[in-house]
């Protein structure tokens, strides 16, 4: 036996290394094909821990736009660290190839919203819409009703053009009073329910409110506090991609 | 040694014009030291009154939650202990409302404890204190509240849980105007309602402020800094009057900073005219003095008596100069009243007059020292050879620049307490003089290689080098003291220019935020008036020029920089405050991409040029736009402005709100809100009104102090050239006298004069304006931070008034040159 490189090379009476090359080619074609068959499988093992929807490419790709405020678009934060961009990180991992477009403007309305949504789906052509807006209505003491009248008018829009939608609620610090906080909080489940469409209860839950996950202005969340966002919404997100026709 | 009085009199007598002007540089001197001494510190003491009431505290503590343990009980003890008071209050937003529930309003509540406010006034409409009226369950509004609820006094509020009687309107408060934006009308509460409000619970977003007095205004920092040892700095910030990042603060402290450099400059430039005119008044000794050696009289004799002189009309200067700033002092005081704290008593300072007569014979010492040295060189040979006294050792002259040097710094370092700026400050200006030298020696040289065919001007142009003369002394001084006075000037004008003119009467007050675009006409209709609407679309810049903003790194500038989001705007025109700096006009025609007009403040964030590119993200649309022009605009004005602008056609179809902006009087104000707000629920309301006038007043009243200054330097002035003439005298009558020997006629010497005070005060005065545009520009841009302008127009009218003036005393002050017949000279001369 000589050594050639192979373990098993043989000579011929010529010197040349024939049968033993062949088996091992085939071998190896062999372990290519097998490693092949587990190259193109989606599973990962991290996957196994995740919640049970898979994607598994038929469902799993498509354009998230997260339209809000000042807690879509970052402020005082990376975009990089803002959930939109958390979220696509998230969602690719977990084999869904969404790109997750940021559309928050700092300090917007939900009348500034409603103006600028049909924009939104012309230009960006979302197959869902993360709707996050109105904070600013309730800090500023804008009628309830203002704000009400603007979410329907935003998901009327949005489900006219066959977008999924995910609906953000969110709550008033008690110091603007109990009448405006209570007025305030029923917005959002009321507008679930008639639009029929899934509604995260509160946007900052476990954030609002904690300096650990906020900035120094105590009402835009820190990087920490995004993750812990990424963490109340993700589920939510499934149920909208799962619910895609 | 025996002292002649009588030669002492005779000296000063013969020498009477020379001797009034020391007399007056060194009054002069001491006048602005005594002013300034005594202003400095009530000026101070008015702009720290200004302060104090601006936070109504001498201490302010505040946090968004309940004050850590260590804390409180620090407090607790400085007060239990006597050192200070206490008074706490609560600010919040709430939304308040009628009892019937009709109507609401974001307010912003102050729930404050007894002491409040320690310094200044809450200003009532009924004229009562605050506190008299503001008793538990009663309530104290803003004008605009009982507007936009439709309610008067005596009307009940709804406030979280529990309901509040409107008792008084309140209309000014001093701690108001630090913050400058809120979007609700004030709502004072007492303290002994905040309970039943309700609105303190756990989510609550409310400031949370103690406020200290503190009995020894000299113990203030040092109990500042006690608390802030035991304070938890990343919830709770502990501030003075002194620290809080205040702009007004802040202004104020580099004003002291810009008098007290005027003060120690018109004390160098009094300085100066002291060495001229002392100079010339020895000049005019010098064959006395020669003679009086021939007869035998010691150096030490000469010395002794002329020391004696300087120190006899140095005296007299200090007098009249003290005398004359505690005149001034109390002369000025209903210029005062309007700045200083009530009941402040006018005193003399004692200390601060004591301080300026040891200050003021230092100046008469410091400057006096080179031309008493130059009397040994005034020898009995001279008679024979007419010559010059020169000095031959350089010692004197470095040694008398040294202890200038170090006597100047010491200056600086006593008033400005930084070693640093006082070694930057002491080089500044010595390279202002080193310079000054060179391009008046490069001037001089340049004129004398000149050929000239006009008799009067060549006279003029040999005039400059005549032998004695000190044209480049003169020249110099004049420049230096030129100098002084344009910048003063200049930087009141850039004052007046930034704040006062940047709050004109048409300046809008009234903000409103989130106009929708298609509420514009029914805005505009409802205010019965055409609106300028300003269209705003929010976006991001992520590369300029292919390269991506390192956002990182931009929020690490502790400035204005690239990585937040903008405010885009389209419009074809420029607005009223705003300039082209670079570009032909706001978009070029030949160009056919997208194109962008930037603020000069978007190049100083990040260099950019015109063709450069801007890629911005649109609410994640991408959009590159190619730089066509560069604008700049009245920093400090109230008026909106854009960083960047687009045209029309770029960005109407993009998601956009409108901003309008507009002049509403007072009294229409609260009507205006109530409309706005039941027709367009969504548009905010800023209304900025008191706020303009906090600002402008403030700065009104700092514009009328540097005037007064400016009136002391150009007096300043005035003194060095009337000495610098007086420096060269006897040699002028010398060649008149030859002048008119050769046939000459007055006429031909006056054009000869004036040609040459021409040159003198031309020359100063323009390198005075290009010397002083420079330090226009650093005061006003990094001592004062506002905007620099040129003034150029000014400036032409300055040189032309130095030149009249410089010309004008010259041949004021040679008259008597002028009148000097021939023959009467001729006997004069000892070797006739």
């Amino acid at each position: 036996m000589h050594s050639s490189g192979f373990l098993f090379a043989r000579k011929d009476s010529a010197g040349r290394c024939l049968q033993e090359r062949s088996y091992l080619i085939r071998i190896m074609v062999f372990l290519f094909v097998l490693l092949s068959i587990f190259a193109c499988s989606n599973e990962s093992p991290s996957a196994k821990s995740r919640p049970e929807l898979q994607g598994n490419g038929d469902m799993g790709f498509g354009t998230i736009v997260a339209v809000g405020d000042s807690l879509t678009a970052g402020y005082g934060v990376d975009e990089t660290e803002a959930y939109p961009a958390l979220l696509e990180k998230r969602l690719l991992l977990d084999g869904f190839f969404f790109k997750v477009i940021n559309a928050g403007i700092s300090g917007e309305t939900s009348s500034g919203t409603l103006s600028r949504i049909e924009w939104v789906i012309r230009s960006l052509n979302p197959d869902i819409i993360i709707l996050e807006t109105g904070a600013n209505d309730g800090l500023r003491g804008v009628d309830p009703k203002v704000l009400e009248k603007n979410l329907d008018g935003i998901i009327t829009t949005i489900q006219a053009n066959g977008i999924g939608i995910l609906l953000a609620g969110m709550k008033m610090p008690p110091n603007l009073g109990p009448v405006h906080t209570a007025r305030f909080s029923k917005i959002y489940p009321r507008m679930a329910n008639k639009h029929n469409i899934p509604l995260i209860p509160f946007f900052l839950e476990s954030v609002a409110g904690d300096a650990r996950y906020n900035l120094s202005d105590r009402m835009h969340p820190n990087p920490e506090g995004y993750r812990r966002i990424l963490d109340t919404i993700y589920p939510y997100v499934l149920e909208v991609i799962k619910r895609r026709p | 040694m025996m002292i002649h009085p009588g030669f002492i009199r005779r000296e000063i007598i013969r020498s009477s014009k020379q001797a009034m002007v020391f007399i007056l540089c060194v009054g002069l001197s001491l006048v602005t030291l005594t002013a300034f001494s005594g202003f400095s510190k009530s000026i101070y003491q008015s702009l720290l009154h200004d302060a104090r009431k601006l936070h109504a505290a001498d201490i302010i503590i505040q946090s968004y939650e309940t004050l850590s343990n260590p804390l409180s009980q620090a407090i607790s003890e400085k007060v239990q202990e006597g050192s200070a008071e206490l008074a706490r209050y609560h600010e919040f937003y709430s939304v308040i409302r009628t009892n019937d529930d009709s109507t609401s309003v974001l307010s912003l509540l102050k729930v404050v404890e007894k002491g409040y406010p320690f310094y200044g006034n809450v200003v009532l409409k009924s004229g009562r204190p605050l506190h008299e009226v503001l008793t538990s369950g009663q309530t104290v509004v803003a004008p605009t509240l009982l507007d936009r609820l439709g309610l008067k006094i005596g009307d009940a509020i709804q406030v979280g849980y529990t309901s509040l009687t409107i008792q008084d309107v309140v209309l000014t408060e001093p701690d108001r105007p630090v913050s400058i934006f809120s979007f609700g009308p004030r709502v004072f509460i007492a303290a002994e309602d905040l309970d039943t409000l309700g609105l303190v619970q756990t989510g609550s977003r409310i400031r949370q402020v103690h406020l200290l007095k503190v009995n020894d205004s000299e113990q203030i920092d040092a109990l500042a800094y006690g608390l802030r040892q035991v304070a938890d700095l990343e919830r709770e910030q502990v501030d003075t009057f002194q620290t809080t990042r205040s702009r007004i603060k802040r202004f104020h402290e580099r004003f002291i900073f810009f008098l007290n450099l005027v003060g120690i400059f018109i004390l160098v430039v009094s300085g100066v005219g002291i060495q001229s005119t002392l100079t010339a008044l020895l000049n005019e000794k010098q064959y006395a003095i020669a003679i009086m050696k021939a007869l035998g009289a010691t150096n030490r004799y000469i010395l002794v008596h002329y020391m004696m002189i300087v120190m006899l009309l140095g005296s007299i200067g200090m007098g009249a100069g003290i005398l004359t700033g505690v005149f001034i002092q109390f002369g000025l005081v209903n210029l005062l009243s309007a700045l200083l704290p009530p009941n402040t008593p006018f005193l003399i300072a004692w200390s601060g007059l004591a301080e300026s007569v040891v200050l003021g014979i230092l100046v008469v010492l410091i400057f006096s020292f080179l031309p008493l040295y130059r009397l040994r060189g005034m020898r009995p040979v001279m008679i024979l050879r007419k010559d010059i006294p020169v000095l031959t050792r350089h010692w004197p002259v470095l040694a008398s620049y040294g202890v200038f040097a170090l006597f100047f710094f010491g200056l600086v370092f006593r008033h400005m307490q930084d070693i640093r700026f006082g070694l930057y400050f002491v080089a500044g200006v010595c390279g202002l003089i080193l310079i000054t030298m060179a391009i008046t020696y490069g001037m001089l040289r340049a004129l004398k290689g000149l050929h000239i065919r006009n008799l009067a001007i060549r006279q003029a142009v040999k005039g400059l080098f005549r032998k004695g003369g000190a044209t480049q002394t003169i020249m110099v001084s004049l420049t230096t003291s030129l100098c002084v006075i344009f910048s003063i000037y200049l930087v009141e004008q850039n004052l007046d220019a930034t704040f006062v003119k940047s709050f004109p009467q048409d300046s809008p007050n009234l903000f409103f935020l989130d106009i929708q675009p298609a509420q514009t006409a029914a805005f505009s209709k409802a205010m019965n008036q055409d609106v300028p609407f300003y269209p705003i679309v929010r976006a991001r810049v992520t590369h300029v020029n292919n390269d991506a903003i390192d956002r990182q790194s931009e929020r690490n500038k502790k400035r204005d920089n690239l990585a937040r989001v903008f405010n885009l705007t389209y419009r074809h025109h420029l607005l009223d405050d705003e300039v082209i700096i670079n570009g032909a006009g706001l978009f070029r025609s030949d160009w056919q991409e997208i194109q962008v007009s930037v603020l000069d403040t978007v190049i100083d964030m990040h260099p950019m040029d015109i063709g450069d590119t801007i890629q911005f993200n649109i609410q994640g649309v991408p959009l590159t736009a190619r730089i066509s022009s560069i604008r700049s605009r009245t920093k400090g004005s109230l008026r909106p402005f854009f960083y960047f602008v687009f045209e029309k056609d770029t960005l109407k179809s993009a998601p956009q709100t409108m901003f309008a902006a507009f002049r509403v009087s007072q009294e229409d104000i609260g009507p205006l809100q109530t409309r706005v707000v039941n027709q367009f629920p969504n548009i905010n309301v800023i209304d900025l009104t008191e706020t303009i006038r906090v600002f402008a007043g403030i700065i009104k009243k700092l514009s009328e102090i540097i005037r007064g200054f400016s009136v002391l330097s150009i007096f300043a002035g005035v003194l060095i050239l009337i000495s610098a003439v007086f420096a060269t005298r006897a040699e002028r009558i010398t060649e008149s006298v030859y002048y008119k020997i050769l046939g000459a006629r007055k006429a031909f010497v006056v054009k000869v004069f004036s040609l040459e005070n021409l040159l003198i005060g031309l020359a100063s005065s323009v390198l005075a304006v290009i010397l002083s545009q420079a330090g226009t520009y650093v005061i006003c841009r990094f001592v004062l931070e506002i905007d620099f302008r040129m003034f150029l127009t000014s400036c032409a009218l300055m040189v032309a008034a130095a030149v009249i003036l410089v010309n004008g005393v010259g041949i004021f002050s040679a008259r008597s040159i002028l009148e000097k017949k021939p023959i009467t000279y001729l006997r004069e001369q000892p070797d006739a």
